[in-house]
């Protein structure tokens, strides 16, 4: 398979950041209330995602080892402030639903994650490719997810009602059916045996995160050799 | 150390009891009477319910041990006991795909996932109740049977409205199914007796309650107000049979205490600062969670201690004991007051009465009236004008003619200043503002000085005249109507005297006129 | 805003519960609560950066960037100030107390991904919360994370994973145990204050 294609299945099947790295949980379980919800956000960390990874990948010459992570966290938050300035001004229906989420996208473990595992390694065509895999497969966990709650909790999709058979139960479109259809997607996966970062026996964090504590153990290295 | 293999923590270590099949029977039995009465009195949609809760919980879990090749746990009778709660929990007109979306969720969720009978952390009917609660709001708060609409007694209750507890205790008001408080009681007290639950729960759970309720519920130890309250909203349901499930229940009897007051506390809290009427399911569940910290608590005398060096925790045993007797004591004492009030106020009213006859000699009958008595609540007992020194009104009625005629109004004043304490009279003005007269109720004056303001020849200086205020003249050898020559050598007294006086007047002329 | 300050400790730690209501600071809640002790140190750590980290935020915020206009320099700002809090009290732990910083490991400089760290540095802005206000705010919303975390820990140190559905093992319970928790402290929703 062609590189950049592999870059995309990766992203949006193999390591599916979200139903099988388990990483940002936060705004997957926080903005899925609805389809087009989880489409907005999934596109809003997209765009960040391949700028960020670019950027990144160009510059990973240039950017000192020890000061590696603040510098990543301006380049991210940088871009996220665009993207939140962009979003304001010309959607602001979507900018409002999301709200607070859009600035959380900066300690989104997906984007630090890829940036400290793969597109700091690699020159940016990869890197471009990485965050458009990626950020597909992130938008396409948090559509599908969005869209079974928005069917469950309110009976619509894409905002389109549905005949009604019995009214839908609200539960999923509030905090506690966030966490109900996370646990069972995840029991699905587990007991279709797909391997994912919740039953890898990863060293610290139990599951949540894996790209993180790799890019914190780096960091704990650090501290040692200090 | 592989975690897995050597499991070292502290005890207890055996959570649940023995919950074999007949306990289980032995709860549902004493659910009995409350579900007769719910399908007695809501009939049989309300009976529908009932048999479709039990059914989804049981097929459930048939089906859920069948596909997890588990040996089928139905035959202990724990998912027919929390399809029979569940449904007791719920309002009688709701559709029949909320008792069975409930059921599936209470075992599946809430029991299955987590490992089955003993395993779960919180109480699958009352979790499912409340899944249910936020996913059908209205359905699950709406008590109209059959297009006939009606609020709880709670919701009344909160709109300050007084209730029939008769009614409520019976189970006649409108509420979920199981809603008899009556047939609750009798089963929980029937559960105890044949041992399938201990008191500690039930008891810390509803004094917790009644506790809170007394001191932050606004209305004292109202004995109605209180019963009114642990009737409704689920509070004896769950404290017999919900709070008591021993496996979502602390195992000492210690902490089972602590975890039935910290459960009172919770639900009396929701109940006072809450929005909804609906609470005491929240409050049940963030006990279950508090469970694995109440275990803790009692620390268990280590084997090898050498006596003296572990101390044993009385407080609070000692501290749950006080809470009780105050709370009987102070019950007691509101009922004797509640009872002994009117009579009370009947005597009041009669000793003042006579006084106030001398001011109003018309007379034939007194009364209150509500603008006027508002006018002295807003007082809110203090002083009524600086000019007037510390006096203070303390009530006015109006005299009532045989005719039905208004024959004129008492005030009665007490002043702070005189010589040796409290002096409190009454003065009687007549429909057209002329000042009758004057009475004493209260006069400990010194004899011979300030005790001769209650003479005649002082009081009758008042009588008859007409006008806003008096003025006191200490020389004496007054001329004009409203002045009043004071007591020779008690000029404390008359000036107190005066001051009330005209502290009436001035009452009179903002509220009565 | 003239909340109390009591009124804010409650509904940012019960009411609006950061981790069960607001989804902040998932992966830690999940990856540490498997013990109460590291649970308590967890949150403990949390209270002191979130409670530094809207003081510090809310006098840059204040003093800083609304005057010269550049409140859209927030994120930024708040998430650089977040990462050397972080710095710090991982240099203070490691050099007073080396067995809470070994317990805690890897999630010391997670908190700086955390996002209720840098969540309720925003939400204080938004909110326009003096200082004692977001301060308050700081510490409530920390509270409420390790009343979250610890009786999760609770409830996990209970579960028994050897009679769990294989599915469920793992991750799902855990997911599952937060899904019932999130139910009870809907009930603080209720509250009015």
């Amino acid at each position: 398979m062609n590189r950049y294609m592999e870059r995309i299945y990766n992203g949006v099947i193999k390591e599916n950041p979200t139903i099988i790295l388990m990483l940002g949980m936060c705004p997957t379980l926080a903005v899925t209330t609805s389809a087009i919800n989880g489409l907005g956000m999934g596109l809003s960390t997209l765009a960040v995602l391949i700028f960020s990874n670019m950027i990144i990948s160009m510059m990973r010459n240039i950017i000192p080892d020890q000061v590696r992570l603040p510098a990543y966290i301006v380049i991210v938050a940088s871009l996220v402030t665009v993207v939140d300035l962009i979003m304001q001004a010309y959607v602001p229906g979507l900018y409002s639903s999301l709200g607070i989420y859009i600035p959380l996208i900066v300690v989104n473990c997906i984007i630090l994650g890829r940036a400290e595992a793969y597109a700091n390694k690699v020159s940016p065509d990869l890197a471009i490719m990485d965050g458009i895999g990626m950020g597909l497969g992130f938008t396409i966990s948090l559509t599908v997810i969005g869209l079974v709650r928005e069917f469950l909790g309110s009976a619509t999709l894409f905002g389109k009602a549905l005949p009604e058979l019995c009214k839908p139960i609200a539960i999923f479109v509030k905090a506690p059916g966030a966490f109900l259809v996370m646990a069972v997607l995840v029991a699905v996966l587990n007991a279709a045996h797909i391997k994912t970062a919740a039953n890898k026996k990863v060293e610290g964090c139990d599951g949540c995160c894996a790209s993180c504590s790799k890019m914190c153990n780096s960091d704990a290295k650090e501290e040692t050799k200090a | 150390m592989n975690r897995k293999l050597f499991n070292v923590s502290s005890g207890p270590h055996i959570r649940s009891k023995l919950t074999t099949g007949s306990v289980m029977a032995d709860v549902a039995l004493a659910l009995v009477p409350a579900t007769l009465f719910g399908i007695y009195r809501y009939g049989l949609h309300a009976f529908l319910v009932i048999a479709a809760s039990i059914f989804a919980s049981v097929m459930t879990e048939f089906i859920f041990d069948y596909i997890a090749k588990k040996p089928n746990t139905v035959k202990d009778g724990s998912a027919v006991v929390t399809g029979l709660l569940l449904a007791l929990s719920l309002p009688p007109a709701v559709p029949l795909y909320i008792p069975i979306i409930g059921g599936i969720f209470a075992i599946l969720f809430v029991k299955c996932f987590f490992g089955g009978l003993g395993k779960n952390f919180m109480n699958p009917a009352v979790t499912a109740r409340c899944f249910l609660l936020i996913s059908y709001g209205s359905l699950m708060t709406n008590y109209s049977v059959d297009a006939v609409s009606s609020s709880t007694p709670l919701a009344a209750l909160k709109a300050g409205e007084t209730i029939n507890v008769t009614a409520l205790y019976v189970g006649q008001t409108s509420g979920v199914i199981g809603g008899s408080a009556l047939a609750l009681l009798l089963g929980g007290l029937i559960l105890w007796v044949m041992g399938g639950i201990t008191f500690e729960i039930p008891l810390s759970c509803i004094a917790a309650f009644t506790a809170f309720m007394a001191l932050f519920g606004g209305q004292g130890f109202d004995p109605v107000f209180l019963l009114a309250h642990i009737c409704g909203g689920g509070v004896l349901m769950g404290a017999f049979f919900m709070a008591t499930d021993p496996v979502t229940s602390p195992v000492t009897s210690r902490g089972q205490v602590v975890y039935g007051a910290v459960m009172g506390i919770l639900a009396g809290l929701f109940r006072v600062y809450g929005t909804a009427a609906d609470s005491f399911s929240y409050a049940i569940l963030i006990s279950n969670m508090l469970v694995p910290f109440i275990d803790k608590l009692p620390i268990p005398k280590p084997l090898g201690y050498k006596n003296g060096e572990y101390k044993e925790r009385q407080f609070p045993k000692a501290a749950v004991n006080l809470t009780v007797i105050t709370l009987i004591a102070g019950l007691a004492l509101s009922s004797v007051y509640m009872l002994t009030k009117d009579k009370i106020d009947e005597q009041k009213m009669a000793a003042s009465a006579a006084s106030y006859q001398e001011v109003c000699p018309d007379a034939e009958s007194f009364s209150y009236d509500d603008t006027v008595n508002a006018a002295i609540e807003a007082l809110g007992g203090e002083t009524y004008d600086a000019s007037f020194g510390k006096t203070y009104v303390n009530e006015a009625v109006v005299g009532e003619a045989a005719d039905g005629s208004v024959a004129g109004y008492v005030i009665s004043v007490t002043s702070g200043d005189g010589f040796e304490g409290n002096i409190t009279l009454a003065v009687g003005i007549s429909p057209d503002g002329t000042v009758n007269g004057i009475s004493f109720t209260e006069l400990n004056e010194t004899a011979g000085m300030g005790m001769l303001c209650g003479e005649d020849a002082f009081k009758s200086q008042f009588s008859g005249v007409q006008t806003d205020a008096f003025t006191l003249n200490k020389a004496g050898g007054s001329t004009a109507d409203n002045e009043i020559d004071s007591v020779s050598g008690a000029s404390t007294s008359s000036g107190a005297v005066v001051n009330a006086v005209n502290t009436a007047l001035a009452f009179y002329a903002a509220n009565m006129k | 805003m003239n909340t109390s300050l009591i009124m804010i400790i409650i509904t940012t730690a019960l009411v609006n519960n950061v981790v069960l209501s607001q989804f902040l600071g998932i992966c830690s809640f999940l990856g540490v609560s498997k013990q109460i002790k590291t649970s308590a140190s967890l949150g403990g750590a949390v209270i002191f950066v979130m409670a530094i980290s809207s003081a510090v935020a809310n006098l840059l915020y204040t003093y800083l960037l609304a005057p010269l206009h550049l409140e859209y320099l927030n994120t930024i700002v708040f998430i650089l100030v977040i990462a050397t809090l972080v710095q710090m009290v991982e240099m203070f732990l490691k050099k007073t107390s080396p067995a809470i910083y070994q317990a805690l490991g890897i999630y010391l400089p997670l908190i700086t991904t955390n996002c209720a760290v840098l969540g309720v540095a925003i939400t204080n802005v938004q909110d326009g919360y003096n200082f004692i206000q977001s301060v308050t705010a700081g510490v409530g919303t920390a509270i409420g994370y390790t009343i979250a975390i610890i009786l999760l820990a609770g409830i996990r140190e209970r579960i028994d994973e050897s009679n769990i559905p294989a599915p469920f093992r793992g991750a799902p319970v855990v997911l599952l145990s937060a899904a019932l928790m999130a139910i009870a402290f809907m009930g603080f929703g209720n509250l009015a204050l």
